[in-house]
């Protein structure tokens, strides 16, 4: 998925190539870009399911308007991955609900 | 839950269509038909539907779906989108934490 | 609390563009700004801007994004980004939440410049992964350097459709079609032909239906839809897409005045809500202006000049200005502003009226407006294409409508192009005037509508040049297929010559041999 050869834009300004954790699985990514950016170059398009009809989400704005794309960033919930930059190492969860109450909130 | 008032002024039952199942606010999932049977029920502003069903009130705070459930509202009255009420613009117009709030300093 | 005498919300092209006017009659500003990145928009925006060459024509948004920061910074112009205004209160003092804490700022003037946000359009399916709004596909692809999907429906042909969609095609995604719920494309029609000739169908008066998929999008349903936009039964198509790009249009993101109070109005030729401004922008709450996209949805060339407008009245109304120098200023800038609202896509006609002929009378391609591209029997009756046969090599000038737009004009050197009155009116060719096939106006055409044909190349063969922007660059001699408008194949063909150059920006110019009877028809190459 990533733009290999674009013929506009040269270069894309891009960190250091970094490992990140997503529900146990180790992904690899580029340090500083958002998180739904790596997480989308590696094929992951589902962030979160819903409270009260656990639909998929998954990026739609990617402006940090929507908050479709929140998920669970290193234990804290409700994290717009749009626009929070990727760190080495850090634990992206899919989020379950706001609460991220798997078993309470959704049906 | 207890019996909610009928507010409705038709004279007639509700109709439902066959697309009141589309979710309209996204954040909270409220639908169509939820949003339709809501101004049946009497509420007319973007604020009384807002308050019946959340729909608004969610983590993007309407900004996704405030044109939409403005254009149902309109549909439903017969009435331009313009003319039905917007809902209150107040800050803070982003979502923000509670904490953060708390810890405001204010004029200093 | 922190004083300015201004403060400017939002680092976009008004805002930043406020924010340096006012900083160079000597104001302390301050801009704020929620995104990590100052320019808002501009920096997806990856196309050369319409316009004459004050209003930077023939200029990439992006580039224009890095001139403004640099101006910005040069000037002093303090920007305060991940700085997310909340609201504005009595007294012009604004609460900023940054890092977590909320810090309150006080000035004398307050300029919103918060831009729009997108609309959406709501059908079965649309909370799918997968389905996104077309500043998302902007944002990933532009950007960050990430296809959004591989096989994209885009929703909507507007000018955010139509651009969008041909840099989707430049990310190297595939469009499996454009679809409208309205009769006629809405954008320009330069900007659909752009798509049309890559062999993109338009599907007019067509609705989507449902997203298909369950855990993402695994394609889409569209249906055609009846003068009342009812779906007409049986007109299903089913679309193998895995990304549905919606772009039906943006709305001011008013909240902010709302806050302040300023008296507001629904304007549908702005695009919804906006705050009632006079004419330095200056809203019914004095001292705070609006300017940009949230005073009413137009593009980032006219933000830029009402940014500086209101930064000269406010430079004005503080004693930063003389007022002679100051009705100097906004004579010049009103009048600039004034230009670009002109034409059939201007401010006030914008869905106004439906038009079958332009300003000067020229009939306007029903083709182009239904499908997207213009038929090769309407050509003659552009002023632009005064192709006769045995002349050698001519520019073939296939601009048919009313936009406000003359780079070709000041790219040929020879004269042989004009834009003559009105900025919007169609450029004309002049056949006296020999052509040195230098493709200049080739490439400083925002549209992409401007072509050379050479039909003595070759003894039964004519060259035909068309500007390129995909990746990789063909190479000289090498073949690859030849289409016509409508983006169906022609045939083989070789390409003779490929010239880029620094000046060119990036528009490269293709030309291709072709048998002399096509020289009219072929408008695009399929490399193999």
């Amino acid at each position: 998925m990533r733009i290999e050869n674009h013929p506009i834009i040269k270069n894309f300004e891009k960190g250091r190539r970094v490992l990140f954790e997503f529900d146990g699985k180790t992904l690899e990514g580029y340090e500083g870009e958002p998180i739904a950016i790596a997480l989308k170059a590696n094929g992951v398009m589902v962030h979160r399911h819903t409270s009260n009809h656990g639909e998929p989400r998954g990026v739609f704005c990617a402006i940090g308007r929507c908050t479709d794309c929140a998920m669970i960033v290193d234990g804290k919930n409700n994290i717009r991955t749009c626009i929070t930059p990727l760190k080495e190492n850090m634990r992206v969860e899919t989020q379950y609900g706001t609460l991220n109450r798997k078993e309470t909130e959704s049906i | 839950m207890t019996q909610r008032m009928k507010r409705t002024r038709s004279q007639h039952d509700f109709v439902p269509l066959a697309d009141d199942s589309l979710i309209i606010c996204r954040c909270e999932e409220i639908t169509q038909g939820e949003i339709r049977k809501a101004v049946y029920d009497g509420m007319s502003t973007m604020n009384e539907v807002k308050r019946y069903l959340r729909a608004g009130m969610g983590l993007c705070q309407g900004q996704t779906c405030s044109h939409l459930v403005q254009n149902i509202i309109a549909g439903e009255l017969g009435v331009p989108p313009g003319e039905v009420e917007t809902h209150l613009s107040r800050s803070p117009v982003r979502p923000i934490q509670m904490i953060e709030l708390a810890q405001d300093g204010g004029e200093k | 609390m922190k004083r300015y005498e201004l403060i400017v919300i939002g680092a976009g092209p008004a805002g930043l563009s406020a924010a340096i006017e006012a900083a160079s009659h000597g104001m302390p500003v301050i801009v704020f700004d929620e995104n990590p990145r100052p320019g808002g928009q501009l920096f997806k925006q990856i196309h050369k801007f319409f316009g004459s060459k004050e209003h930077r024509a023939k200029e990439r948004g992006f580039r224009i994004g890095r001139q403004l920061l640099e101006e910005a910074r040069r000037m002093g112009v303090e920007v305060m980004l991940q700085a997310t205004v909340l609201g504005i209160y009595d007294g012009k003092e604004v609460s900023v939440m940054r890092d977590g804490q909320v810090e309150h700022f006080k000035a004398n003037n307050i300029i919103i410049a918060t831009g729009a946000s997108e609309k959406m359009v709501p059908f079965s399916g649309w909370t799918l992964p997968g389905v996104i709004g077309a500043g998302a596909a902007q944002t990933m692809m532009n950007l960050h350097g990430l296809k959004p999907g591989n096989k994209v429906l885009m929703v909507g042909s507007g000018n955010v459709g139509v651009v969008v969609g041909y840099q989707l095609m430049q990310a190297g995604c595939k469009i499996e079609a454009v679809i409208d719920g309205a009769p006629r494309v809405g954008g320009y029609g330069v900007h659909a032909a752009k798509l049309a000739r890559l062999g993109v169908p338009f599907y007019l008066s067509h609705t989507i239906k449902e997203a298909k998929g369950k855990i993402c999008v695994e394609g889409a349903t569209i249906v055609k839809v009846d003068s009342t936009w009812q779906a007409i039964p049986g007109s299903e198509k089913v679309l193998d897409v895995d990304t549905i790009c919606i772009a039906v249009g943006l709305s001011p993101m008013s909240q902010l005045a709302r806050t302040a109070h300023c008296d507001m109005e629904n304007n549908a030729g702005k695009g919804g809500l906006v705050s009632i401004c006079n004419e330095y922008g200056e809203t019914s709450t004095p001292g705070v202006y609006a300017v940009g996209d949230v005073a009413g949805i137009e593009e980032a060339s006219s933000a830029m000049i009402q940014g500086k407008i209101a930064g000269v009245a406010v430079s004005h109304s503080r004693g930063y200005l003389d007022t002679a120098d100051f009705n100097n200023q906004v004579a010049q800038h009103q009048r600039s502003l004034k230009q670009l609202r002109q034409g059939m896509f201007g401010h006030r006609e914008k869905g106004q009226n439906d038009p079958t002929q332009t300003e000067e009378g020229y009939p306007l391609s029903r083709t182009l407006l239904e499908r997207g591209y213009l038929a090769e029997e309407e050509l003659q009756n552009y002023p632009g294409v005064r192709f006769q046969k045995g002349q050698g090599v001519r520019p073939v000038v296939e601009c048919t409508q009313n936009i406000p737009c003359n780079p070709c004009q000041d790219a040929c050197k020879r004269g042989c192009i004009t834009v003559s009155g009105k900025i919007t009116n169609l450029p004309a060719v002049d056949e006296a005037v020999e052509c040195t096939g230098c493709g200049m106006c080739v490439v400083s055409c925002p549209g992409q509508a401007i072509f050379l044909v050479d039909d003595t190349l070759a003894p039964g063969y004519s060259g035909v040049s068309i500007p390129y922007e995909f990746s990789p660059l063909p190479a000289e001699g090498s073949k690859g297929l030849a289409l016509d408008r409508s983006g169906r194949v022609l045939g083989e063909v070789e390409v003779t010559t490929v010239k880029q150059s620094r000046v060119m920006d990036e528009t490269a110019i293709l030309t291709m041999k072709v048998p002399g009877d096509w020289s009219m028809k072929v408008r695009s190459f399929q490399p193999y």
